[in-house]
């Protein structure tokens, strides 16, 4: 057996281990469904439930990408700044009359190409994850409002909103792009051996250069696919509104941070999945719009949000451990 | 077990948060009194005359009729609100051509950096500082530090403590600005109708005051429409877009109106009555800059936009500013000539007021860019 | 271990002094005794912070909750004041109280539940900030007696107030760091936390005492604050955490744990004000800064690196 196998998940208690995973927060997000339409049944109508869907979408694309960094043992905290960066752009694009696909593409490959960049950094020069993208944050947050001056898009052509197409005459474009998104990269992740070796990297650098995987062409591989996240998620959020704030929307990277975080992915590397990000962007979207249906005081969201987030977190970590000393 | 434990603890969080559940009564606004006009077109009673209170500089140089430098400091930079009321700084000092203006300030509304960028300022030495406040309180010590190095002080927008600065221009009253949103929404839904608000926190001084004279003007002018709740969006565009989603899902038909408090706040709350497909069904009434607002006005889904014009604010502020160089506008004084703006009252003792609040509707929206 | 963090630093002041020197060639008002003081008041709240992050970096973790624990202790510091009837000096002893507890929060989190310090500290900024929110309502806490404000606003011989406090705090972290055993065990602990647990250090006690010094100083840096500022505000503090890890890690911090340095920190700390305090000065603006401190943050770690390495 090589190395890599050694050093990657294995199979059978891969599965059960995922299983779980996404169990716990499946089981949340229908629980939490079932509990609030209790409260107030309009929680419930679709409407409600796709627009919960709908409107984040975008953290859930993002948090794939981020999970996929902090599996192989590192941080992005500028990818808030890059998606405000990356929408500035497409907006920009689309107004100044470019053809629709060139406003959708072009973030995208300025996406990779910054966080490849700072993969690179990582990789190459040695720089801890945490200060490149720290510093990176303040390059973007400035640049993008040094540049733009400040001024809002406003004028968008109608064909440049992602979020009015619909697929199938009834799914809509955002919620298959998150859906494609996360399978696609979970599948990645799972069965390709570039995938895999993430997993290895986080998990023991050394090893996986010892077994024939290059950690620094993969952190630059890995940064580089967050920054197609990141891009996808910015054309997301670009195109939700007939206007595109030229600010960095202020903490989206905590909130995207979070969501991979509660969706399981591992801070010391090696373990985590992409599935369970989507679902915990998803949970907290959720709660985010529950608490308004169940009446709590507006003064006290945040703070129940809070609690929720750390229950989720301590009992995942209680999980986590109670499988360690079982297996 | 630690599943069952965590659910169960989900749930007590959820129930004791609903204990804290929504007050019946709005009761942000630092417990200021509110003062609400008289309903309809009655006539307001005159204000009273009041003493001038602002605060005056410590031996600032006699500048008259000589070029200044003036910084103008933002409660944040990166909005179109406060790139309108830029505009129309750098548009009085065009005029003048004796005043040298930049705007500098941070990008979040944090009123720590708002406090350093001014501090900086006044390091460097300018003739003359604008501002508008992230916190009336917290930016006084610092707006004092520079009235006592001789530095002239005139807010705008967001006032500070009146001791902290020599003139403030008001571009509407509280209670005006009130009284203009909830007429017009209540044009717009009827009397007996629901609505509800989206602004930016909770802690943001304007909005808080704004709200609890909305109000007051509201129980006593229009009794019978009934406030549902406030959310607060940041300034985040997306997120007020996922509130006002929120709010019209929760209360469906009950839910006749928003209001939105901000030029963040009220286009993304359009948008969400677009993308519901409730044009003509849920009104939308707010604060917002007209860029922002053209398509949903053009379409007809926003009535009208309730504002001020922001560059005329800017202008008239920075005109003040001149005039309190030059010597043309001292404590005591009623009245301020302000270039193209004729002249404008001075009301509340130190306050400059710009005039009646400006509704943007279909008509006249096109004109205006910014 | 010792000598290639004293190098670091050495580069580090060499970078300062150049920049102060350029800084202060393009601007007569910057590098006058009036505007470093007052510089040095400005930068106290974050410097407070910055002294126990750079014991909790050292260890190999991280605080992220700093932010919120400043807006939490601030809101209650005016809410007890106020609203219970605590006296003053009461008031900050209960505020410095529950910035302790808040940190000792997530120091047990941290041990009990062997948790990652970087994601236990996520969950708890969104928890204290909230509590900040909902226990102010959103109301601010003003008109305090003149007295309270000589901390923030006040002068002792000419310097800050703060800044003696300050100055005060980073000679005894540095002490502690440098001299005590305790120090030893905090470098132990960040190079090979399994070596230190097998060496009968108490590796666990040690984590529980820096992150709830991390959250006292946030209380005490939230006392200055409100002082400074005249008021209370649930969204104090907001960012600090960034800022905070900023200092640290310019100051030569490895954030994987096992080096670092008060007298880097101040250096690093130093650096970032008088940049920003220089740059605006000589006229740049608050966007083009922001960006100039992210070039000048890669810019440094990377030539102290590069530096170090070509040693070795």
């Amino acid at each position: 057996m090589s190395a890599l196998a050694l050093t990657a998940p294995r199979r059978a208690p891969l599965m059960r281990r995922f299983a779980s995973q996404e169990a716990m927060l499946a089981v949340a997000v229908i629980g939490l469904a079932v509990i609030v339409g209790f409260v107030n049944p309009r929680f419930l109508s679709t409407n409600n439930l796709a627009d919960i869907l709908l409107g984040n979408a975008y953290v859930a694309v993002a948090a794939v990408g981020m999970s996929m960094v902090i599996v192989s043992g590192n941080i992005d905290i500028s990818v808030g700044a890059l998606i405000g960066v990356l929408a500035t752009v497409s907006g920009s694009l689309a107004v100044a009359g470019y053809p629709i696909g060139l406003a959708w593409g072009a973030p995208l490959l300025l996406g990779v190409a910054v966080m490849a960049l700072q993969g690179a950094v990582v990789a190459y020069v040695g720089i801890p994850s945490i200060v490149v993208t720290l510093g990176m944050l303040s390059i973007l947050k400035g640049g993008l409002i040094s540049v733009t001056g400040g001024r809002w898009i406003t004028d968008l052509p109608d064909n440049f909103h992602l979020a009015d197409i619909e697929l199938i005459g009834v799914v809509p474009m955002p919620v298959a792009i998150m859906v494609v998104a996360t399978g696609l990269a979970a599948a990645w992740m799972r069965w390709w051996p570039g995938g895999r070796a993430i997993y290895a990297t986080g998990g023991n650098a050394e090893a996986a250069r010892l077994s024939g995987v290059s950690p620094k062409r993969t952190i630059v591989l890995v940064f580089a696919l967050h920054g197609f996240f990141a891009g996808v998620a910015a054309l997301l959020f670009a195109t939700q509104l007939r206007v595109i704030q030229s600010t960095a929307p202020a903490g989206l990277e905590l909130k995207i941070i979070t969501a991979a975080v509660v969706g399981g992915v591992s801070i010391l590397g090696g373990a985590g999945t992409v599935i369970g990000a989507t679902l915990a962007a998803i949970l907290i979207a959720e709660i985010t719009s529950a608490l308004v249906f169940v009446n709590i005081s507006p003064y006290w969201t945040d703070a129940v949000q809070g609690a929720l987030i750390l229950a989720t977190v301590i009992a995942d970590i209680l999980r986590r451990r109670r499988r360690l000393r079982v297996a | 077990m630690k599943k069952l434990l965590l659910a169960t603890a989900a749930l007590a969080a959820l129930a004791l948060g609903s204990a804290g559940a929504r007050a019946a009564q709005w009761d942000g606004g630092d417990d200021l009194p509110t003062n609400p006009l008289a309903c309809g077109t009655g006539a307001n009673p005159a204000p009273a005359a009041k003493a001038y209170d602002g605060g005056q500089p410590t031996n600032p140089a006699n500048k008259a009729g000589k070029e200044i430098t003036v910084v103008d400091v933002p409660k944040l930079i990166g909005i179109g609100y406060f790139n309108a009321t830029s505009k129309g700084i750098q548009d009085a000092a065009k005029e003048l051509g004796s005043v040298k203006a930049s705007t500098d300030g941070p990008t979040e509304a944090k009123i720590d950096e708002q406090i350093k960028f001014i501090d900086n300022y006044i390091t460097r030495g300018v003739d003359g500082i604008l501002f508008a406040a992230n916190d009336p309180v917290a930016i006084a010590p610092v707006l004092k530090k520079a009235l006592g190095k001789g530095i002239h002080v005139v807010g705008y927008d967001a006032n500070s403590t009146p001791d902290a600065r020599e003139w403030f221009v008001n571009q509407a009253q509280f209670n005006g600005i009130a009284k203009a949103m909830v007429d017009n929404m209540a044009k717009e839904i009827g009397e007996d109708s629901a609505f509800a608000i989206v602004t930016s926190t909770f802690t943001t001084p304007n909005q808080a005051r704004w709200i609890a004279e909305m109000h007051a003007y509201a129980d006593k002018c229009h009794p019978k429409l009934q406030w549902l709740e406030t959310v607060e969006a940041q300034e985040d565009n997306v997120l007020s877009f996922n509130q006002a989603t929120t709010l019209i899902n929760k209360h469906g038909d009950k839910l006749k109106g928003l209001f939105g408090m901000t030029s963040v706040a009220t286009p993304a709350s359009a948008e969400a009555v677009t993308k519901a497909k409730l044009c003509g069904k849920v009104a939308v009434v707010g604060l917002a800059t007209p860029n922002a607002m053209k398509p949903y006005v053009n379409t007809g889904c926003v009535k009208s936009v309730v504002l001020w014009n922001p560059v005329d604010l800017g202008y008239a502020a920075a005109e003040v500013l001149r005039a309190v160089v030059d010597g043309k506008l001292k404590p005591g004084a009623t009245e301020v000539e302000a270039g193209k703006l004729g002249k404008l009252q001075v009301v509340n003792g130190s306050e400059i007021l710009l005039g009646a609040p400006y509704i943007f509707d279909k008509e006249n929206i096109g004109k205006f860019d910014f | 271990m010792r000598w290639l963090l004293i190098r670091h630093e050495i580069i580090l002041l060499a970078i300062l002094v150049v920049a102060l020197i350029g800084l202060g060639f393009f601007n007569d008002r910057f590098l006058t005794l009036d505007n470093l003081l007052n510089q040095g008041r400005l930068m106290t709240e974050i410097g407070l912070i910055a002294l126990p992050m750079t014991f909790v970096i050292i260890t190999g973790g991280i605080d992220l909750s700093v932010g919120a624990i400043v807006g939490l202790c601030a809101i209650l510091l005016g809410y007890s004041w106020k609203n219970w009837g605590f006296p003053l000096p009461v008031a900050v002893v209960f505020a410095l109280g529950v910035g302790t507890l808040a940190g000792a929060v997530n120091g047990l989190v941290i041990t009990r539940l062997k948790a990652p310090p970087l994601i236990v500290t996520i969950a708890t900024l969104a928890l204290y900030r909230g509590l900040a929110e909902g226990i102010s309502k959103a109301h601010s806490v003003r008109g305090y007696p003149e007295s309270f404000y000589w901390l923030g606003q006040g002068e002792a011989l000419g310097v800050p107030t703060q800044l003696w406090v300050l100055g005060a705090c980073m000679l005894v972290a540095g002490v502690a760091l440098d001299r005590t055993s305790f120090g030893r065990t905090l470098y132990a602990m960040g190079s090979n936390e399994m070596a230190a647990r097998f060496s009968a250090l108490s590796v666990d006690r040690t984590k529980l005492i820096v992150y709830a010094l991390s959250g006292l100083m946030s209380g005490l840096s939230a006392y200055v604050l409100v002082s400074r500022v005249t008021t209370t505000r649930s969204d104090m503090g907001l960012g600090y955490e960034l800022d905070v890890v900023a200092a640290v890690v310019l100051g030569g911090a490895s954030i994987f744990g096992g080096s670092g340095s008060i007298w880097g920190t101040a250096i690093g700390l130093a650096m970032i004000q008088l940049l920003k305090n220089g740059l605006a000065l000589t006229g740049v603006k608050g966007d083009a800064t922001i960006v100039v401190i992210g070039v000048v943050l890669i810019a440094s770690v990377l030539i102290a690196s590069s530096l170090e390495r070509r040693r070795e």
